[in-house]
């Protein structure tokens, strides 16, 4: 018997609670469809003392002025260097760490645990001082490593945080099994162990991947001068003017941000679901 | 507990915690230690790019700091703000992961993606956007709520409501997939049973759900009092960094307005650091209650 | 391959610099270039103003003509927007190696960025020039500290009401003569035509509120030995603040839309049609005229206290500097001077308005432009200045004095206390940087 059953499918509430959960995810998607509306809307519609909900001219007006940005290929291309190079190192970093401090007994592991959580706490942008002159004097400003670096760092805690969970929740027995098999240290961490706690990985993923991808507070304040380091939160910035603020640009860029970390969510969302509850039960 | 496989060497858990533990300390610890080193030094951008040498404050940023009164305006408007959106957001990720085991699979997808959209947007742009909509001269909602050309962001109490709208859109996701993955971790026996003694929802929910999803209400909402209490792009954004007359400061946009635009790096640091220690002590509340219920870390 | 690189690299560094750096303080810039390389890229800032395009080819002109003349030379322009200047350009002092070699800066910013460190001395390459010899004094000061000269004038930058005769004379109000009669006009425009401000002002419009200041007589700051010290509290200032404060609300300019309003805002505001009257500058002219306010309107100095006076100005305008930390020093100097000559002062003055900084171009420009006179007019009558203390740049960066108007038309604080406050903050900043 599934847990719907047993919390009401029999109740007559349940199409209200049906009718409720689809109003409401109307309600919660309205500024994304907002937000692509504007995209296509034509210029003079943008900014109309009418607004509707509705547009029968759409124009993609907005959108080539996105894509003919200068660089703009090498803005998304960098983002996705910067966002996947953070997803899959801290993924494999924190996943040795999670392994460290949940199937060890050491001293200080219980400290160690608390800093983690501690290092949650810290708010990035007070760090953004020291970081810019650490990435000063490592020589690091105006490269893609400024971003990187930082990210990969603040990302772990969290991720570390929430894998233990799943490292925990891998029984004993299948590791005594293992060393009696004689299978090394090693091969048991990479070919045992990782792919059965790979959906929690893919569920903090999503967390560092988020973070890093929206950046714009390092963007801009470590590649100073080198637009070729842009990222994509850089090529929305511009449509931000003085005089008039590009509206139809900055929907639409906003919209070509937006849309791989959706596709990104869509990949993960089962995981992401039974990744989220395996990692707070424990 | 401890497995023999993994046991042979003490050093093998420092060998894999070794990566995470070289950036942490040179990327997060050394760059707080310069935090709290800069917040006691006199560092202004003469300081910085070397026209002046560097001197020894002590306390005394820490001292003109406690001693601004708009220090602790600010420090109040945080607190409230972040409180304000920590319990808007857990009640309404709650509700709506309660509402998502009550629905078919259909309308639970269309919620699902609905949040997982909003989960996605950059801050950036999710604050963008709803300044949009809430534009007194262009945006669709004043129109809706007939409320004429009503600018949002005049008013302290509007401006801030605005901003914890969309801190409630973007953060109530994460609250609502862990609930609705912790209820749906529930035995379906322990609630088939309350069904059968007729126990009413609200019931079901405070003395037989709660309890049990009780680890998992402390962790989203220690996340969100940390994310919340840190709230940055949407204030900076929304009201064009601060508000009229900074009255939507909150500190973390503070700290950066002092360091970034007025050049005063120690008291920014020292912003910072105060800040820090805030939400250290809300650690310590959260380790002491974790402590409690017995369990380990 | 190239994105390993790019991450193994900077892991290894870091490392590195871990090491080597625990337990120091923070450091601090080294200081000048030491190189001077004759080719390679030479960057420059330039800051993006209210319809670009006018400007940017006029910038490429010069830059062509340039990169002709210094065979392997290269410049890459990027356009910056003026409210977030402070940050890019200190970020750009902190890190020499990633800075540009050029970068436009308001003369409000001189004395900071010399005390900052930032700017080259360009004294002896200045002096040396000759065209620099037609410079109009009051510019020159504006690139002068010390008695060293740390770039060359771009424009000066002064402003005037610019008001629509459409409007006004459908009312039949005359063009305002005095401070009264515009706060009186402002109002009756409002009143007849409720969808428009009589007067588009900003609470975050500082340089459009001191003319109001001045014009009573009083001052920002006093000179007092080598510092300064807030004046914005005495009685005459404050009497200035009162009259531009009492433009906000219904009878003008609602203050919940205005309030946070910047000069740009409020030139859009008329450009849109949204405004009767603006204060805007000659670098608004291409944008005003570019707009449906063209052929509407006409222009006229900012009248001051006494019917017939002009309320003094301030004296904006900004300059080219080179950057200490530049490795192009010859090329970047001489960059400096094909931006800042004769002929690209022509260029930027028929395609942006920009009032030129020699004497004689402006005199030319004056006779061939008509709309000049308001503005070369409120030169003549006495333009003012901003306080010439580094303390000036943090003052403004911490917007002292948007908050203090914003503090007084949303009602939050008094004009007594809000200028009060401001001349606390004020006289920190200055005994801060002294």
């Amino acid at each position: 018997m599934s847990l719907l059953n047993a919390i009401g499918i029999r109740r007559p509430g349940r199409l209200a609670a049906e009718a409720a959960a689809v109003a409401i995810a109307v309600l919660v998607a309205f500024p994304l469809y907002w937000m692509v509306l504007s995209a296509l809307k034509p210029a003079a519609e943008i900014q109309s003392t009418d607004p509707r909900p509705w547009t029968l001219a759409p124009s993609l007006d907005a959108f080539r002025r996105v894509f003919e940005q200068q660089d703009f290929g090498r803005y998304f291309l960098n983002s996705l260097i910067v966002a996947g190079t953070v997803v899959i190192a801290s993924a494999l970093i924190a996943f040795l760490a999670a392994t460290a401090v949940t199937r060890f007994r050491f001293r200080f592991r219980t400290t160690l645990l608390v800093m983690f959580l501690v290092a949650q706490m810290v708010p990035v942008e007070a760090l953004t001082i020291p970081l810019f002159f650490l990435m000063r004097d490592a020589g690091q400003l105006n490269t893609l490593g400024s971003l990187i670096l930082p990210h990969l760092a603040f990302s772990l805690p969290f991720a570390i945080w929430m894998l233990r969970g799943f490292v925990k929740a891998v029984p004993e027995a299948l590791e005594e099994q293992a060393a009696i098999d004689g299978a090394s240290r090693t091969r048991f961490l990479w070919q045992i162990l990782f792919p059965l706690v790979f959906p929690g990985l893919a569920a903090t993923s999503v967390f560092s991947f988020i973070s890093t991808w929206n950046d714009f507070l390092f963007a801009k304040s470590f590649l100073i001068s080198d637009t070729s380091q842009s990222t994509l939160p850089m090529a929305l910035l511009v449509f931000f003017k003085p005089d008039e603020n590009d509206w139809g640009g900055i929907m639409a860029a906003s919209t070509v941000m937006t849309v791989p970390v959706l596709v990104f969510f869509v990949l993960v969302q089962r995981r992401l679901v039974s990744g989220l509850g395996g990692a707070v039960k424990d | 507990m401890t497995s023999t496989a993994l046991r042979r060497s003490r050093w093998t858990p420092w060998l894999y915690l070794l990566p995470a533990l070289v950036l942490l300390a040179g990327l997060l610890v050394y760059p707080i230690y310069q935090l709290g080193l800069i917040s006691f030094l006199e560092y202004t951008q003469a300081q910085v790019s070397g026209g002046e040498p560097t001197s020894f404050q002590g306390f005394g940023n820490y001292a003109a700091l406690f001693g601004d009164a708009e220090f602790w305006r600010v420090l109040l408007a945080t607190v409230l703000f972040a409180a304000a959106c920590v319990l808007a957001t857990l009640l309404v990720g709650c509700a709506l992961a309660v509402l998502l085991t009550r629905v078919r699979a259909l309308p639970r997808l269309v919620l699902m993606m609905a949040a997982l959209g909003a989960w996605a947007t950059p801050a950036i742009t999710g604050s963008t956007v709803w300044v949009f909509l809430f534009d007194p001269d262009y945006g669709p909602v004043n129109r809706v709520l007939g409320l004429g050309d009503f600018s949002w962001t005049y008013g302290q109490y509007s401006a801030f409501a605005l901003v914890l709208l969309e801190v409630v859109w973007c953060s109530f996701p994460f609250v609502m997939v862990t609930v609705y993955a912790g209820i749906r971790a529930v035995p379906a026996e322990v609630l088939e049973a309350a069904a059968l003694d007729g126990a009413s929802q609200w019931r079901t929910w405070r003395s037989v759900l709660a309890p049990i999803l009780r680890p998992i209400l402390v962790v989203v909402t220690i996340q969100s009092v940390i994310w919340d209490f840190k709230v940055f792009t949407q204030i900076y954004v929304m009201t064009g960094g601060g508000g009229i007359a900074g009255q939507n400061l909150v500190l973390n946009v503070y700290a950066y307005q002092k360091a970034f635009a007025s050049s005063q790096y120690s008291l920014g640091s020292a912003i910072g650091v105060v800040m820090l220690l805030i939400l250290l002590a809300v650690t310590l509340v959260y380790l002491r209650i974790v402590r409690r219920q017995g369990e380990e870390l | 391959m190239t994105a390993y690189a790019r991450i193994a690299a900077p892991l290894a560094g870091l490392v590195l610099a871990g090491l080597a750096v625990t337990g120091c303080a923070p450091q601090t810039s080294a200081g000048g270039g030491t190189k001077d390389e004759k080719s390679g890229t030479l960057r420059v800032w330039l800051f993006r103003e209210v319809g670009n395009n006018p400007k940017e080819k006029v910038v490429d002109a010069a830059v062509a003509a340039f990169e002709k003349r210094h065979k392997g030379s290269d410049v890459e322009v990027e356009y910056i927007p003026v409210d977030t200047r402070a940050q890019r350009i200190k970020a750009a002092f902190n890190d020499p190696a990633s800075a540009p070699d050029l970068i436009e800066y308001g003369n409000t910013d001189t004395a900071g960025y010399v005390k900052d460190g930032g700017l080259a001395d360009v004294t002896a390459e200045y002096t040396a020039w000759d065209e620099a010899k037609d410079t109009d004094p009051t510019a020159k000061q504006s690139v002068t500290v010390g008695g060293k000269v740390y770039g060359a004038p771009l424009f000066v930058g002064v402003r005037a009401l610019y008001y629509r005769t459409d409007v006004l004379k459908d009312l039949g109000i005359d063009p305002p003569e005095s401070q009264a009669e515009l706060v009186a006009a402002a109002k009756k425009i409002h009143q007849a035509r409720p969808g428009l401000y009589g007067l588009a002002v900003g609470g975050a419009y500082t340089y459009g509120a001191l003319p109001f200041l001045w014009a009573q007589g009083g001052e920002l700051a006093v000179q007092r030995g080598n510092t300064y010290r807030a004046a914005v509290n005495t009685p005459k200032a404050r009497k200035g603040i009162e009259t531009y404060a009492s433009l906000f609300g219904d009878a003008n300019c609602p203050a919940d839309k205005c309030a946070s309003m910047g000069g740009n805002a409020t030139v859009t505001a008329f450009t849109s049609g949204k405004a009767a009257m603006a204060i805007g500058g000659d670098f608004s002219h291409a944008a005003v005229e570019a707009s449906k306010a063209k052929g509407k309107y006409a222009v006229v100095p900012l009248p001051g206290v006494k019917k017939g006076s002009i309320a003094p100005a301030f004296a904006g305008g900004n300059n080219i500097g080179v950057l200490k930390s530049t490795s192009h020093r010859t090329l970047a100097v001489a960059l400096m001077k094909s931006l800042t000559g004769k002929q690209s002062q022509r260029g930027l003055f028929d395609a942006m308005g920009f009032l030129p900084t020699y004497r004689d171009v402006l005199d030319e420009a004056a006779k061939k432009q008509p709309y000049v006179a308001p503005f070369v007019k409120t030169l003549d009558a006495g333009a003012k200045f901003v306080p010439a203390s580094p303390a000036w740049g943090q003052i403004d960066a911490s917007l002292i004095l948007p908050t203090m108007y914003q503090e007084i038309v949303s009602g939050r604080k008094s004009v007594d206390r809000a200028s009060d406050d401001a001349a606390k903050k004020m006289d920190a900043a200055f005994s801060a940087a002294r």
